[in-house]
């Protein structure tokens, strides 16, 4: 929107992605900290689109007229979309297969993978 | 830039939309519960659709709608269910040193990033994106002339998901 | 020049070739044993011959003027580097020829000697194959022209010295001996190499004064005629080479402390004790004295050095003969005594008179080991004095030879050890070469050499009176003397008083078990015990005739040679020395005195043996009085060597085994082993399966990676940075909502 600036905009997204980060460390839940992960993702997508509108920034090429530049930024969210859809079908299908084993899923009983 | 000229309506809008995420999002990973900690990032993704269309970007907005809150959380809230998962664990029943330490090192890199990527851009309030360009037509148009490779792997990548997802579902392979 | 000097290579040829022979067909010269005869025949041959030609090649060095009586006969090219060329070529001078003559003659007469005393050995040839291989051996080395040539002939004589001492190696306590022979001569060949590594470095350093154009630095005509003026100004270095040749000579020629061998190596058969430890090997070092002699010219503190030593070793052996019963090791303690005396002639400056009386002693010692050998073969094998007397009456040729050997070294003139003696002592007293801190050692040794002339008549008289006269003791023999302790055999002699050799439990079973070492057959001659019906025989011509032989010579050979200074003019021609030596004392009666000890000598052992063997020397050795026990056992010296070289060593090496090797070395490397396990296992810990400790931890590395970018940037400390450039259209629209 005209009169907000970018920094508004990069600091929600930051903010939204510590908040990921820091929700991936503390939580035991595994869905849970999938949802941070979902956060965090978000939190980059709103960047793209931030940086995409207000400093669509040259490709290398030099011809690219500006509005190109600005839709690789919104086809990057498409596919970063895209990707945690994927993501997260698998990633449930984990922790429902771990579950069925299980009977619990507290993410610091799942420590087998130990070395 | 002074506090006079900061106080738009756009701005005031924006500070509502970002304050509900922002909320939502702390709301994620301060609820106990599972179901609320979901509920609460169906309102942050809600809230950042409506900021996709601050920023034009409507297709994008809609797809958050669609994909995100109206797809992925509900499968989210489907496992929830499924799992029956109650208040199993509270959140500060251990306080191991991991969440201090973890938040600490949380804010640093906020803090990091922040002083580094923040700073330099303080002076960006301009939008210069072309007009119409967060509509589906342009992304559309995009989508299947530049990157067209990208989106045929993409649907590729949506597949291999789906197999995996059945196949970690199945009692017996 | 009427001589074909060329001939002198067929002097080492023949011995070299009679090693061959005997090596390669003596045993099947020998087959079944009938060719015994021609298989010794060959090998006393080519010595024969040998000397021969060096008597033919020395009558032709007199044709030369005296002074310039030199000839070197060129070889082959050996070492050719970097300026110094070091071939093989051989020297024809006086001092050679004396030599050679000495080992080539005396060589022959004990080479026929041993065909006879080793005819029932059952490894014959392979005795010449040795022995012959050690007259090559010492051939090269008086007749080599260098340094480097000496130095071959030095370490062959040595190896052939270890392989002759243990010729019946299947005795460990030979064994032993040979390797104590062995090592001991090695620390002497550590000095020897030094000097000469010294004496290459001066050479080096100063090699325009030498005339030498072909490099040939290290050959004695290069070096003789320079090396005195070049050495003239450096005297701290020249009394280092002379002390460090000297230790080379201890080593070879058994001056205390390196003199341990000798007796040990009596262990050998007696013609082996005749040759190398009597008239040959053992007087290399006198030769490198003599043949180097600028050196210890120049250098008073080095010969009073070399006076002291010669001097100390001859009281202390000429003491300890007086505890030994072995026939043999009495003589092996005289010839370590008489060599100290050549040595006192050395450091005196006369090294005319040490060569002297070791030709003097070339005769009379082998004569009397030769004899001592017949006397030994003739009391199956029996080698204690205590067990001997009145052999004159069964022995008569051995009698008569061992008697002009005892009188010629107990020093009664005309006989030949009187001349040398008294040469060598009246060079000590009359000169004052031998000056260190203002002290005439010179003088000093030569009343100590006076001292242990007397001895030596006394002990001599000792060994004569106790095997040729007084009762017939064999045939008295008390019980307990035929037992295990004290019944001589080839073993138990080399095996005197070394008991505590046998030192430690053998784990490995490196060392033959005292059951395993009485079961094996002994290799040499079987002999029957001595008992009361033993008849001595005298023995055959092989072994009488090179007796009567060096009879002769000792009778008549010293004064032959002091007549008219004929070996001195022989050997040092007048002008050839820097040194200006008085033979005789003044104001002192040194003949009579001479006399007076020699024959004082003899009435005091007649005195205390006339009877035969006194009560307290008997066989129970506990009732010996203090002093003779401790002579027995070399005064301790022997033990306390062996213990700390052998006890010593060993714990040296267990200490670097234990401490340096197994702790240092192996905990090295062990414990980078188990440092790189513990590492492993610390870090492991942080793979613990919990996935929100990965989490942390990956967050740490961010935080961590971006506060390092920032920081080597300088991105963080200077505050903030200016904004990227962005190039872009003009603001023609704006996205106004």
């Amino acid at each position: 929107m005209a009169g907000v600036p970018l920094v508004a905009y990069l600091a929600l997204g930051l903010f939204l992605f510590s908040v990921g980060v820091v929700g991936v460390i503390i939580r035991r839940n595994p869905i849970v900290i999938f949802m941070c992960i979902e956060l965090m993702l978000n939190a980059v997508n709103l960047t793209f689109l931030a940086f995409a509108k207000y400093m669509p920034s040259k490709l290398p090429t030099g011809t690219t007229p500006v509005a190109e530049a600005s839709m690789s930024g919104q086809v990057m969210v498409i596919f970063v979309m895209a990707v945690a859809a994927a993501e997260v079908a698998v990633g449930l299908g984990i922790i429902m297969a771990i579950f069925r084993l299980r009977k619990e899923i507290d993410i610091d009983e799942m420590n087998l993978l130990r070395g | 830039m002074n506090t006079s000229e900061l106080l738009t309506p756009n701005m005031g809008v924006f500070a509502l939309l970002g304050g509900i995420a922002a909320f939502g999002a702390v709301g994620v990973v301060a609820f106990n519960n599972a179901t609320r900690s979901a509920l609460c990032l169906v309102l942050t993704f809600f809230t950042l659709a409506f900021l996709y269309f601050t920023l034009t970007a409507e297709m994008i907005g809609i797809l958050q709608i669609v994909v995100y809150t109206g797809a992925i959380m509900v499968l989210f809230l489907f496992v929830i269910m499924l799992l029956n998962l109650g208040a199993l664990k509270s959140l500060f029943e251990d306080r191991d040193p991991k969440m201090l330490i973890g938040g600490v090192l949380g804010l640093g890199m906020a803090a990091l990033l922040g002083s580094q990527v923040l700073a330099p851009m303080a002076k960006v309030t301009q939008m210069r994106a072309p007009e119409g360009i967060g509509s589906p037509q342009s992304v559309g148009y995009s989508l299947f002339s530049t990157y067209l490779y990208p989106f045929e792997i993409a649907s590729v990548l949506l597949l291999l998901g789906i197999v995996g997802s059945i196949l970690l579902a199945k009692r017996r392979i | 020049m009427s001589a074909n000097f060329g001939l002198i290579w067929i002097v080492i040829g023949l011995p070299v070739a009679g090693f061959l022979i005997q090596a390669l067909v003596g045993k099947h010269i020998v087959g079944d044993g009938s060719g015994k005869r021609l298989a010794g025949f060959l090998a006393v041959a080519p010595i024969a011959l040998a000397f021969g030609i060096a008597a033919y090649l020395t009558v032709a060095l007199t044709e030369f003027a005296p002074g310039a009586r030199e000839v070197v006969s060129p070889g082959w090219d050996w070492i050719n580097i970097a300026g110094l060329n070091v071939p093989f070529e051989l020297r024809v001078d006086p001092l050679t020829m004396l030599m050679t003559l000495i080992i080539t003659g005396v060589g022959a007469l004990i080479h026929l000697y041993a065909t006879g005393y080793m005819g029932e050995e059952k490894e014959y040839t392979r005795f010449f194959t040795y022995l012959n291989l050690f007259i090559a051996a010492m051939l090269i080395l008086v007749l080599g022209n260098n340094l480097v040539m000496l130095f071959i002939g030095w370490e062959g004589v040595g190896l052939c010295s270890y392989l002759l001492i243990g010729f019946w190696y299947k005795d460990l306590a030979n064994a032993k001996a040979a390797n104590k022979a062995f090592i001991v001569n090695r620390i002497g060949d550590w000095g020897l190499t030094l000097g000469i590594f010294l004496l290459f470095v001066v050479v080096a350093a100063n090699h325009q004064q030498f005339n030498a154009e072909d490099g040939r630095f290290l050959s004695y005509d290069v070096l003789l005629p320079t090396l005195g003026k070049v050495l003239a100004g450096m005297p701290a270095v020249t009394t280092a080479i002379a002390l460090l040749l000297f230790v080379g000579a201890c080593g070879k020629s058994a001056q205390f402390p390196l003199y341990l061998w000798l007796p040990d190596a009596m262990a050998g058969p007696t013609p082996v004790s005749a040759l190398i430890h009597a008239a040959t090997m053992v007087t290399a070092g006198v030769f490198l004295l003599n043949r180097l002699y600028v050196v210890f010219e120049l250098s008073p503190i080095a010969s009073a050095i070399i006076a002291c030593t010669g001097a100390f070793t001859a009281l202390f052996a000429a003491l300890v003969a007086f505890g030994q019963t072995d026939i043999k090791k009495v003589l092996a303690y005289s010839t370590v005594s008489q060599l100290g005396f050549m040595f006192i002639a050395c450091g005196a400056g006369a090294y005319w008179v040490g060569m002297f009386h070791v030709t003097t002693h070339a005769f009379f010692k082998a004569l009397l080991f030769l004899g001592s050998g017949a006397v030994i073969h003739a009391m199956a094998h029996n080698q204690d004095m205590r067990n001997y007397g009145n052999l004159r009456k069964y022995l008569p040729i051995t009698f008569i030879t061992m008697m002009v050997g005892y009188l010629a070294i107990a020093g009664i003139p005309p006989l030949a050890g009187f001349w040398s003696k008294e040469g060598i002592l009246g060079y000590a007293l009359a000169n004052n070469h031998a000056m260190a801190a203002n002290v005439n050692f010179s003088y000093i040794v030569g009343w100590v050499g006076l001292g242990v002339a007397l001895l030596t008549a006394f002990y001599m008289t000792r060994m004569t009176w106790l095997t040729f006269f007084g009762p017939e003791r064999w045939k008295q023999i008390p019980a307990h003397a035929t037992a295990h302790g004290e019944h001589e055999d080839h073993a138990e002699h080399a095996h005197q008083g070394h008991h505590h050799e046998d030192h430690g439990p053998d784990k490995h079973g490196f060392f033959f078990s005292d059951e395993e070492m009485a079961a094996m057959p002994h290799e040499h001659e079987h002999h029957h015990d001595l008992d009361e019906s033993h008849k001595p025989k005298e023995v055959s011509f092989s072994m009488w005739f090179p007796l009567a032989v060096l009879a002769i010579l000792s009778f008549g050979g010293g004064w032959v040679l002091h007549n008219g200074n004929l070996l001195e003019h022989w050997l040092y021609p007048p002008g050839t020395m820097a040194l200006n030596l008085e033979a005789h004392p003044h104001g002192i009666p040194l003949m009579a005195l001479s006399l007076v000890a020699a024959v004082g000598g003899i009435l005091a052992g007649l005195f205390v043996y006339w009877k035969g063997l006194p009560a307290k020397e008997g066989w129970d050795e506990s009732k010996w009085n203090p002093f003779r026990r401790a002579a027995k056992e070399q005064f301790g010296y022997d033990a306390a060597m062996v213990s700390a070289s052998v006890d010593g060593g060993r714990d040296v090496g267990l200490a670097f085994w234990r401490g340096a090797d197994t702790a240092v070395v192996d905990g090295a490397v062990n414990g980078v082993a188990a440092g790189a396990g513990w590492l492993g296992a610390s870090l492991g810990k942080f793979q613990n399966g919990f996935i929100r400790q990965y989490a942390l931890i990956m967050l740490l590395g961010i935080v961590g990676l971006l506060g390092m970018i920032g920081l080597s940037f300088g991105r963080l400390a200077n505050g903030v940075p200016t904004p990227p450039t962005v190039s872009l259209p003009p603001q023609t629209m704006e996205g106004q909502r």
